[in-house]
């Protein structure tokens, strides 16, 4: 008796294990073609998942939208943690997927080198360049160009410049402040963050001269409670706008400035539809279209088109660009919005440098 | 000498001294942030500043020390318990969704308001049940079925990823009605309106108050009762209380379940009292350094406490010296706790030494 519990018991903690496991979900298909036909995409998130009401989800729903328009088959896998990544790559590459994506900057490095060990699969990495300057661990300083010379020959990546949506929010944020003070709750100290960062305190200065813009790293995208006890900190110091930056933790950063009546900006996708919470004092957020990234690059690889390399999205191409005002539109001042266009037309024609 | 320090007196005498180490610990941390902020940022932290920062040392302090209390009361009996973030996680899931969907459905019938109350108490009462059901099974398992009790509490930080995940996924991450929000700050009557230690202690959510009394009350039950007693005694030498007529399977799930308690209190506070949404993940590895928190208080509950104050200072003056000073490379101040954590602990603290028979099943 005592025997069969006892092995009961440890069948039970196997399922449990095995049941815990995350494994690749399969999402509905839409597509009518012929299987053989079919492109099969996986997407590999960052630890905020595909529900982040940020970039991970967008770029899902870019893939979603491959899945209805071009007829692909697509799963996803969640990372639950940095050492998650490769494996998950691996588990994509084993079964033979078409293309790979990887959400996020931190994925850089397992990235280049699973497309090393999987020539015949087209990557597409959000947030990450490989460019030898830079010291990329991933391909060395004596050649050219990391992707053609350096042998990641099936790598495209998906850049923003974020700092030119950022420079924007920060002329928003800079316009409406009463207090003189504007604020940021940024994740982590990584280039994509930095560079939303840089652009929204110089674009505060830029249309606020006396504009004092104050920041604060969290090292985690996930940790909204630090993320608001950061904001409070900084409505403490007079802040009156405070800019989201880092996933969930910039969540906590608008939740901050909604209870305390204060102005908020989203980030990454228009967060007046992923975080309705926070509505009231939504001024606006500075978005990147990591969908119609991930869409293009897909596209590409089903025309036949892929080029390794990087791919910037910028205001010109409509890449970046500040979400609708929603329920701010008629209390923003058209000097603010005619200011927000001048900075359009500036960065676009380069006479405006975002300074990052 | 183990007797010793188990019977009535040598615990009375043992806490004594313990409770100053707890109070040197607690002023020299407060003392070394206040005097290392000032010079780092040059004296700009003015009253407000600094007041608003050890208020918020505090909240950020309570998920910890729930943690913490829920390992003292579980190590205590000698069931060692890293399954703590899992339970908080699971908490916090509950809560949420029984916050949010409870206050639909009660909202038509009673107002707005009362709904809101109602549908954050019962969703505390129910998160803490569904930390209460992971401690059954890790007491289940550790403790009927003698499984390496590390090995089942990683089951249940893994079970309840996996569950809150797959939760979250289907019903919670989209087209979710609003919810009635955090609980509100309850200011007590005359104590809140003292200079500065009324903003610190007097003016917080309700869940700060329960972590508060419940330092003591932990404290209580496991220094000056006869419960605390046997606890205290299966914790270091089952056998001999097994041979003195305690039943040390009784004690020991008991405490754990306890525990889980004190630990969905300790979830709650993420979803109902931190931040009004709920997320994969969202305890951030809080459950283990409430254990680190256990250790360094020396398996007590005021030292615990003491732990997690600092634990949570560091964290709030990270945010307040990376506001001022944002030439100091961020990742600076982020070390800032870790660092207070490694003087205060060898300097402080010193030798920490877990009850005799933490870890280990008991075979009758």
């Amino acid at each position: 008796m005592r025997k069969t519990i006892q092995s009961v018991s440890v069948l039970l903690l196997a399922g449990l294990l095995a049941a815990a496991c995350a494994a690749p979900r399969p999402a509905p298909t839409t597509g009518g073609q012929a299987a053989g036909a079919k492109l099969r995409i996986g997407l590999v998130t960052d630890t905020g998942g595909v529900n982040d009401k940020s970039f991970n989800q967008s770029a899902w729903a870019g893939v979603q939208k491959a899945m209805a328009e071009l007829g692909a088959e697509a799963r996803f896998i969640e990372s639950k943690q940095p050492t998650d990544y490769e494996k998950n790559i691996d588990q994509f590459a084993t079964e033979n997927y078409d293309i790979i994506i990887t959400v996020g900057f931190l994925m850089g490095d397992s990235t280049a080198a699973k497309a090393r060990q999987y020539p015949n699969i087209k990557f597409g990495i959000v947030d990450y360049a490989y460019f030898p300057t830079e010291g990329s661990p991933s391909c060395d300083q004596t050649i050219k160009d990391c992707y053609d010379d350096g042998g990641l020959k099936n790598i495209t990546s998906l850049m923003f410049q974020e700092d030119e949506v950022g420079f924007l929010a920060g002329v928003v944020a800079g316009g409406m402040t009463q207090s003189n003070v504007v604020c940021s709750v940024s994740g982590m100290e990584i280039p994509p963050v930095v560079r939303f960062v840089t652009g929204y305190q110089n674009g505060a200065k830029w249309i606020n001269p006396d504009a004092n813009a104050l920041n604060v790293y969290i090292p985690s995208f996930i940790d909204p409670a630090k993320g608001k006890e950061t904001g409070n900190s900084m409505i403490d110091q007079g802040c009156d706008v405070v800019f989201g930056v880092g996933g969930n933790t910039g969540n906590g950063g608008l939740l901050a400035a909604k209870e305390r009546g204060k102005m908020a900006i989203g980030v990454d996708v228009d967060q007046y539809e992923t975080y309705p919470e926070v509505r009231d004092a939504l001024l606006t957020s500075a978005a990147k279209n990591v969908d119609v990234a991930v869409f293009d690059f897909i596209k590409s690889v089903k025309d036949g088109v892929f080029k390794a390399g990087v791919n910037t999205a910028n205001l010109k191409n409509g890449g970046v660009g500040l979400a609708p005002y929603h329920d701010w539109e008629s209390r923003i001042p058209d000097s603010v919005k005619a200011k927000v266009q001048e900075a359009i037309n500036g960065l676009k024609d380069g006479s405006i440098k975002t300074g990052y | 000498m183990k007797t010793a320090t188990i019977g009535p007196a040598g615990s009375r005498v043992s806490f004594r001294s313990q409770g100053w180490i707890t109070v040197v610990v607690v002023v020299a941390g407060l003392l070394g942030a206040w005097v290392l902020l000032n010079a780092v940022i040059g004296g700009r932290c003015d009253q407000t500043c600094v007041v608003g920062s050890l208020a918020q040392a505090l909240r950020l302090a309570t998920p910890i020390a729930f943690a913490a209390f829920c390992g003292v009361m579980c190590e205590r009996a000698g069931v060692v318990d890293i399954g703590i973030e899992g339970k908080m996680l699971m908490s916090a899931m509950t809560c949420y969704a029984i916050n949010l969907f409870g206050f639909q459905l009660l909202r038509d019938s009673m107002g707005a308001e009362a709904a809101g109350s109602f549908s954050r108490i019962l969703a505390v009462c129910l998160g803490a049940g569904s930390a209460l059901l992971l401690a059954l099974l890790h007491a289940v398992v550790s403790i009927r079925f003698k499984v390496d009790q590390i090995i089942s509490g990683t089951v249940i930080n893994i079970l309840a990823i996996g569950v809150t995940g797959f939760m979250y996924r289907a019903f919670l991450a989209e087209n979710l009605p609003a919810g009635p929000g955090t609980f509100p700050i309850i200011s007590i009557p005359v104590l809140a309106d003292l200079p500065i230690v009324g903003p610190i202690l007097f003016q917080q959510k309700p869940l700060t108050y329960v972590m508060l009394l419940l330092a003591f009350l932990v404290q209580y039950v496991l220094f000056f009762t006869p419960w605390g007693l046997r606890t205290r005694a299966v914790g270091e030498h089952p056998r001999a209380a097994d041979t003195l007529g305690i039943n040390v399977f009784r004690v020991r799930y008991v405490n754990v379940l306890a525990g889980g308690l004190i630990a969905g209190l300790g979830g709650a506070w993420f979803t109902l009292e931190a931040v009004d949404v709920f997320n994969p993940l969202m305890t951030n590895g809080l459950g283990f350094i409430g254990l680190a928190a256990m250790i360094f208080g020396k398996w007590t509950p005021f030292g615990a406490l003491a732990g997690a104050l600092i634990f949570g200072l560091g964290s709030s003056v990270t945010s307040t010296v990376s506001i001022f000073r944002p030439d100091i490379p961020s990742q600076i101040p982020q070390m800032l706790p870790y660092i207070l954590t490694i003087i205060v602990l060898t300097g402080v603290v010193g030798r920490a030494i877990p009850p005799a028979a933490d870890g280990q099943p008991y075979e009758k």
